[in-house]
C-alpha cells in the first residue's frame, strides 16, 4: 500500500477569525503503481490533499501513512526531507519557483539537495531534461527567459531529476497549448508504465482522466465523494453530469447511439470497438 | 508566516469597524503620543484600560493580539540582556560573580515593554477594524490641507493602499514558494551555511519575479481602465463624521491630556 489516509483532516489557521476547514474525515487508500486522478471542484480541497503527500501540510486530526512513513496529527516528524525525496511533488504553476542562472542548475537543484553529488545531479538533470522534451541547447539558459510552457518543462525536470518514488501533480497542465498537454500526459504515462511511478495528478480535463489514469478519486466539500476505477467512472455519463463536467466524447458519442437505439455493451468504450459494433449493425439492416 | 496576524483587517461587525476612519487614524495617532508622556504606571494602567475597553468593543480577541507579539519576543530579550548588562542604579537583585544585576534594568525593560505592548494593542485596534481601503480614503483626506505644501496626497494614498493590498498576497506568494522549495529538499532551518544562502536564494528570486510581475500586471490594468495619477476624481465613497466619531476624538484628546497632566503637572 503506497498511500493511506485514515479519517485525515486540515484546518487552516486554526484559532482565528480565518479558520477554515479544508479537509474533513478523508479516508483514502491509494495502490502502489497506479495512476489516478483527482477531481473536484476549485476549493474543493484537492491541492490541500495533495500537500499532505510530502508532508508539506500535516493533517490536523487523524493519521496518514505515505510510503512507510507515518504521519500523525499531533506527532513528533523526523525524517521529512526524506519522504520529500520519495514523494515528488509538483505545484500548481511550478513555473514560479524556477531562480537558477542556467536551467540545467535549476533542475539539479532538487537531487543536490538530497545529497546526490554535483556531477550526478547534472547527470540526472540532462536526463530529465530529455525526458521533458527540452533540447540541449536549453542547459545554459537563464530559465526566467523561456516562455510559460518550457519553464514548465523545467519545472517538472526539476522534479523528475529527483527521481521520486511517487509524482504528484497538481493541475500539470492548466494553461498549456493541446499539443504540449499531450506530450505531458504521454510523459506522465510513462514514468507510470514503464519505469513504474505511482502517479497523482490533479486534473479539471475528463478525457485525460479517461484517456490516461486508472483511477479517480472525486473531492466534493474537503470530502472524498468517489473512490473507484476509470472504467466504473465513466460506465455512463451520469457521474460527470452530477459534477457538471463535460464527460469524454466517446461517452456522449456512445450515448447518443444508445438513444438512437444501437445495442452497445457497457464495456465498450474505445472509438474502435465502438465503431465495429456499429458497423455490424449497420451491416445487419442494410 | 502562516500565523502573520500584525496589521491585518479582521471582518467583523462592531460600532469600531463602522467608525470613520479618519476619526479612527486621528485618535490611533494622539494616543500613540500620549504613550510617549512620562505618566508612570499610573498613566499606562489608564491607556491599557481604555485600549482594552476599545478592543472589547471591536470584538478582537487578546490572544490574537498576543500572537501578534510573538515575533517581537526575540527584541524583548535581546534588550533585558543588554539593559542588564548596562544599567547600574537602582537596588541591587543579586550578585553573580562580577555581575550584578539592578532593579532599574529589569523596571526600563518592563517599561519599554509594556509601550511596545500598548503600541501594539493601539496599531492592532485601527488596522483590525479599518477595512484598506477606508483606511486610504481616510489617509488621503487626511492629507488634504497638505497640499497646499505640494504634499501629493492622493498619490500617497494609493501608494499605501496598494502596498497594503499586496501585503496579504505576497506572503501567501512567500508562502508558496517556500512549499515548493521544500518540495525540492530546500531545508531552511538546518544545514551548512553555504546551503542557508541558497536556501534563501530560492525563496527571494522567485519572490522578486513574480512581485514585478504582479506590479507590472497592476500598471497595465490600471492604465487600461484610464487611470491616471493627477487627474481630478471623484469618489464612490464618501465619509461623513457623525458623533460618535467625534466622541473618539474627545476621548482621545482628553486621555492625551491626563498623560501629560500625570507627567508633569502633578
Ligand atoms: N493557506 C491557506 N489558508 C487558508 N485557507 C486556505 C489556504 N489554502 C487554501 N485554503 C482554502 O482551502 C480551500 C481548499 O483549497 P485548495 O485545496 O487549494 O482547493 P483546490 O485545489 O481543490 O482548488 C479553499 O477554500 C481555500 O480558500
Ligand atoms: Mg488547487
Amino acid at each position: 500500500m503506497a498511500i493511506r489516509f485514515e479519517k485525515v483532516s486540515h484546518i487552516y489557521s486554526d484559532g482565528t477569525p480565518y479558520r477554515y476547514v479544508a479537509l474533513s474525515d478523508v479516508d483514502l487508500e491509494l495502490k502502489e503503481g497506479k495512476m489516478t486522478a483527482i477531481i473536484g471542484q476549485t476549493g474543493s480541497g484537492k491541492s490541500t490533499l495533495v500537500q499532505h503527500l510530502n508532508a508539506l501540510l500535516l493533517p490536523t486530526a487523524g493519521k496518514l501513512t505515505v510510503l512507510d512513513k507515518v504521519i500523525e496529527a499531533g506527532g513528533e516528524h523526523k525524517g521529512l526531507k526524506e519522504l520529500r525525496g520519495k514523494v515528488g511533488l509538483v505545484f500548481q504553476f511550478p513555473e514560479y519557483q524556477l531562480f537558477e542562472e542556467t536551467v540545467l542548475k535549476d533542475i539539479a537543484f532538487g537531487p543536490k539537495n538530497f545529497g546526490v553529488s554535483e556531477q550526478d545531479a547534472l547527470k540526472q538533470a540532462k536526463e530529465a531534461m530529455k525526458m521533458v522534451g527540452l533540447g540541449k541547447e536549453y542547459e545554459e539558459r537563464s530559465p526566467l527567459e523561456l516562455s510559460g510552457g518550457q519553464k514548465r518543462r523545467v519545472a517538472i525536470a526539476g522534479i523528475l531529476a529527483m527521481d521520486p518514488k511517487v509524482l504528484v501533480l497538481d493541475e500539470p497542465t492548466a494553461g498549456l497549448d493541446p499539443a504540449g498537454t499531450k506530450s505531458m500526459m504521454e510523459l506522465f504515462r510513462k514514468l507510470n508504465r514503464e519505469y513504474g511511478k505511482t502517479v497523482l495528478i490533479v486534473t479539471h480535463d475528463m478525457e485525460q482522466v479517461f484517456g490516461y489514469c486508472d483511477e479517480v478519486v472525486v473531492i466534493e466539500n474537503g470530502r472524498v465523494r468517489t473512490h473507484e476505477t476509470v472504467r466504473e467512472f465513466f460506465r455512463d455519463s451520469s457521474a460527470c453530469k452530477a459534477m457538471g463536467v463535460l464527460p469524454p466524447d466517446v461517452i456522449t458519442l456512445k450515448e447518443m447511439l444508445i438513444a438512437k437505439g444501437f445495442q452497445v455493451p457497457e464495456d465498450v468504450m474505445d472509438t474502435d470497438t465502438l465503431a465495429k459494433v456499429i458497423a455490424k449493425q449497420v451491416k445487419h439492416h442494410g | 508566516m502562516g500565523n502573520f496576524t500584525l496589521g491585518r483587517y479582521i471582518p467583523l461587525d462592531s460600532p469600531i469597524h463602522r467608525m470613520d476612519p479618519r476619526a479612527k487614524i486621528s485618535a490611533m495617532l494622539v494616543v500613540l503620543i500620549a504613550i510617549f508622556f512620562p505618566a508612570g504606571w499610573i498613566g499606562y494602567g489608564i491607556i491599557f484600560a481604555v485600549v482594552a475597553s476599545v478592543i472589547v468593543t471591536a470584538r478582537l480577541s487578546f490572544r490574537y493580539i498576543l500572537r501578534s507579539m510573538k515575533p517581537m519576543m526575540f527584541m524583548m530579550v535581546f534588550l533585558l540582556v543588554i539593559n542588564s548588562l548596562v544599567m547600574k542604579t537602582g537596588t541591587p537583585l543579586f550578585t553573580l560573580g562580577s555581575f550584578t544585576l539592578y532593579s532599574d534594568a529589569i523596571l526600563q525593560t518592563l517599561y519599554i515593554v509594556v509601550r511596545l505592548l500598548l503600541m501594539i494593542m493601539i496599531t492592532t485596534c485601527l488596522t483590525a477594524t479599518t477595512k484598506p481601503l477606508d483606511m486610504t480614503l481616510g489617509i488621503e483626506d487626511l492629507l488634504k490641507p497638505f497640499e497646499k505644501i505640494h504634499v501629493p496626497s492622493h498619490e500617497i494614498a494609493m501608494l499605501i493602499s496598494i502596498a497594503l493590498r499586496f501585503i496579504p498576497d505576497l506572503i501567501d506568494e512567500t508562502n508558496r514558494i517556500i512549499k515548493a522549495q521544500e518540495s525540492r529538499g530546500v531545508d531552511l532551518k538546518e544545514g551548512k551555511f553555504s546551503e542557508r544562502i541558497m536556501a534563501i536564494l530560492s525563496l527571494v528570486v522567485p519572490l522578486f519575479v513574480s512581485a514585478f510581475q504582479r506590479a507590472e500586471d497592476l500598471a497595465n490594468a490600471m492604465e487600461a481602465r484610464g487611470y491616471a495619477p493627477g487627474e481630478k476624481r471623484t469618489r464612490y465613497k464618501v465619509l461623513k463624521m457623525e458623533t460618535r466619531d467625534h466622541l473618539l476624538l474627545a476621548g482621545a484628546f482628553l486621555l492625551l491630556g491626563t498623560m501629560i497632566w500625570l507627567a508633569y503637572f502633578r
